[in-house]
């Protein structure tokens, strides 16, 4: 253990050391930030080219100032406007023109949190969305107007919808589409995108894992360090190496996201990341990289280069990408059957896990043993194969093993 | 002189072939003990044995007496060798000393030491891959003494080395094994070993060829030989007194002469007939004896049959 600690300083401390490293470090964050500054540099100039939105609003609660103000603040390229257009005559008014939308918000708005919107038929795709910024006005009125008992603290909690009327079918049969934030939705969705980048990068920092044992055979100083301390602790060594390394990119991707992320967007996302869930999830993350860790480090000992890996370990390498096939058929049913195959798969069950557990209100407990349970044993059993390729493959110079090869130092 | 490291009847297989047959022998305090033979011979194999990077199938190794070998106490060149690239010099030794549990402070200072002694001063803070091939063997070689091992198995450590470093490395290593660092060490290159070692253990095929005392050897194998130039039939030196065996080659012809021969009065006794451009009488070297035995000729075999 003593000299698994060394290996693992080692490694930590070189590759702190190394610029190729500590340029990935800030480099990771630095893209993601700078792909979401982009994406709104991007979403900006589009909004200049599409023509302005106009919004006219029969405003009967006298909050038109209000409005003005949050849509001002918010940058929104909507150019509002006061309206007296009776709601049953918005139809022949709406007919002929572009980017237009009526916004009649009355007593409804209050009673029933509910108010019709009707569109032109061209309109800015992301306009419902953008309509949610009016919700803290809306519901500020409100507030203001009730005084709030219990019926109407009810009332309240409903939040404001947005009816949308379409122009093109009858007016009765207008769709209703729910909005406001689903609050038990975000508190899951955070914690779960969390765990997620978290075993992304490890499980990518755990990818140098097997740079480190294929370059310990390049380098041909296997033999030199074997020479002081066993197999398996040089393998444990790299394992927790990395696994620091890994949280240490997580830790400063998070620093450097976060502060942008909240600037950004405007959920309390700090509120919602540290529930009790998250320690689970985060569990399962860690599961998570030490398989992949196990396999990494037992295929980086039997190549000296990624450039002359056959199909074999070529696979091998893509198995932690393995839970995107899951993405779709889990994001479009969390429990149904491909979730709960991906769930078992020891490849994919802490991607497809974590997944699931972020879409999902109610948690499948038994579930979610069971795959900790195959995670866990799993992780164990990789681990002593990992162990025995490792043992051999390391001192391996010169060429890769076959697959056959490998077979052998499994069975032995 | 007391025995560190004892090889006992060690045997190791690969698949059906069997590498190492019963090879035993031992190493002293304070003694070069050389390991030699041709390529696939079986040396490397026994020194990984030794490390316990490999196991023996059978047989036995132990250090003092005791069977668990204490590998901090080792310091290990192997064959195979190099270092992490993009690390400093000073950091990979310090790490190497580290999982040999030496002191850091003193593995630093000793590190500086060597590296001035080995013309490596100033490099301490230099990556790894700015080195030359020959400055990065030395480092290696100084990481393999940094923690004052008490025995030192050194696999070819002078494959690759210009003539000025390999009178450095053996300088090191005759220096290291007066203060009483038992040496075991590897190597093709005879003369040098001839030069070095007290003792060697030649093995071929994984088996024992020759064990002892350089000097024992020598007075074994390394008989006078004589190579004359010049037009001469092989019957001429048939009759010659002394002769066990010629070889000839052209206008050359190798007379090997058997241990009582007396050079003078053996060179009086050349028949006057003999065309001589060039003659040399010297004795059978290593390398010599070496190859013989590499190429399959064996020399005590041929010996025998010629004292038959």
């Amino acid at each position: 253990m003593r000299n698994t600690m060394k290996v693992a300083k080692w490694e930590i401390k070189r590759n702190l050391k190394n610029k190729t490293f500590l340029i990935g470090l800030f480099l990771t964050p630095a893209i993601i930030i700078g792909f979401m500054v982009l994406g709104t540099l991007f979403g900006d100039s589009e909004e200049e080219e599409t023509a302005v939105t106009t919004i006219y609003i029969q405003d009967q609660l006298d909050i038109f100032p209000v409005i003005e103000e949050t849509v001002s603040q918010s940058g929104l390229n909507w150019d509002l406007q006061m309206t007296e257009i009776e709601e049953s005559e918005v139809q022949n008014a709406i007919e002929n023109s572009e980017n237009t939308a009526y916004l009649f918000i009355d007593e409804r708005a209050i009673d029933e949190g509910i108010v019709p919107v009707y569109t032109s038929e061209e309109i800015d795709p992301f306009f419902t969305n953008q309509l949610q910024l009016l919700e803290t006005p809306l519901q500020t009125i409100q507030m203001q107007q009730l005084d709030l008992s219990e019926e109407e603290i009810a009332t309240l909690s409903r939040g404001v919808m947005f009816q949308e009327a379409s122009n093109e079918t009858d007016e009765s049969s207008t769709e209703t589409t729910t909005s406001g934030f689903n609050e038990g939705l975000m508190e899951r969705i955070i914690p779960g995108a969390f765990a997620g980048f978290i075993m992304l990068s490890i499980v990518f920092t755990g990818m140098a894992i097997f740079q480190s044992a294929s370059q310990e055979k390049k380098d041909k100083i296997a033999e030199i360090i074997l020479s002081s301390l066993t197999p398996a602790d040089l393998m444990q060594g790299k394992i927790v190496g990395y696994f620091v390394l890994g949280i240490i990119q997580a830790v400063v991707s998070i620093a450097l996201v976060l502060p942008v992320l909240l600037w950004r967007i405007d959920i309390p996302i700090v509120d919602y990341l540290f529930v009790p869930e998250l320690v689970i999830l985060i569990a399962i993350a860690i599961l998570g990289f030490l398989l992949f860790a196990s396999i990494f480090v037992g295929i980086g000992a039997t190549m000296t280069d990624m450039t002359t890996a056959g199909n074999f370990q070529g696979m091998v390498m893509m198995l932690p990408f393995l839970p995107f096939i899951f993405i779709g058929p889990v994001t479009s049913d969390p429990s149904g059957l491909m979730a709960q195959i991906g769930t078992y798969i020891p490849f994919t069950t802490p991607g497809v896990l974590l997944l699931r557990l972020s879409m999902l209100e109610e948690w499948p407990w038994i579930e979610i043993i069971i795959a900790v349970a195959i995670l866990i044993v799993s992780v164990w059993i990789f681990m002593k194969l990992a162990g025995k390729i490792f043992k051999v493959g390391i001192l391996m110079y010169g060429k890769n093993a076959t697959p056959g090869e490998i077979w052998k130092w499994l069975r032995a | 002189m007391e025995t560190m490291l004892t090889v006992k009847d060690l045997g190791k297989s690969f698949k059906d072939t069997q590498v190492l047959h019963n090879i035993s022998f031992e190493v002293r305090k304070g003694e070069i003990m050389a390991i030699l033979g041709p390529n696939g011979a079986g040396k490397s194999t026994t020194i990984r044995n030794i490390m316990g990077i490999m196991y023996p199938d059978t047989g036995s190794i132990s250090f003092h007496g005791h069977d668990d070998i204490p590998r901090h106490r080792i310091g290990y060149l192997p064959e195979e060798r190099g270092l992490y690239k993009n690390v400093k010099v000073m950091d990979i030794l310090l790490y190497l000393a580290e999982l040999k549990d030496y002191p850091l402070q003193k593995a630093k200072e000793r590190a500086l030491n060597y590296l001035k002694k080995f013309d490596l001063e100033g490099k301490e803070n230099v990556s790894v891959e700015e080195l030359s091939k020959g400055m990065g063997q030395k480092v290696q070689f100084i990481a393999s003494i940094i923690h004052e091992p008490e025995l030192l198995i050194l696999d070819e450590p002078f494959s690759g080395l210009d003539p000025v470093s390999q009178e450095l490395f053996k300088d090191e290593i005759r220096n290291l094994a007066e203060k009483g660092t038992a040496i075991l060490l590897s190597s093709h290159q005879m003369n040098l070993v001839e030069e070095m070692a007290d003792r060697l253990f030649m093995i071929h095929r994984g088996q024992k060829v020759i064990y002892g005392s350089m000097d024992d050897v020598k007075r074994e194998y390394a008989n006078f030989k004589c190579t004359i130039h010049g037009k001469n039939d092989h019957t001429d030196f048939e009759h010659l007194a002394n002769v066990e065996r010629v070889e000839q080659d052209g206008n050359t012809s190798i007379l090997y002469l058997d241990k009582e021969v007396q050079p003078t009065s053996w060179l009086k006794g050349l028949p006057d007939g003999l065309d001589i451009q060039e003659l040399r009488i010297d004795r059978i070297t290593l390398h010599e004896i070496f190859i013989a035995i590499a190429t399959g000729k064996n020399l005590m075999q041929e010996r025998g049959e010629a004292n038959a």
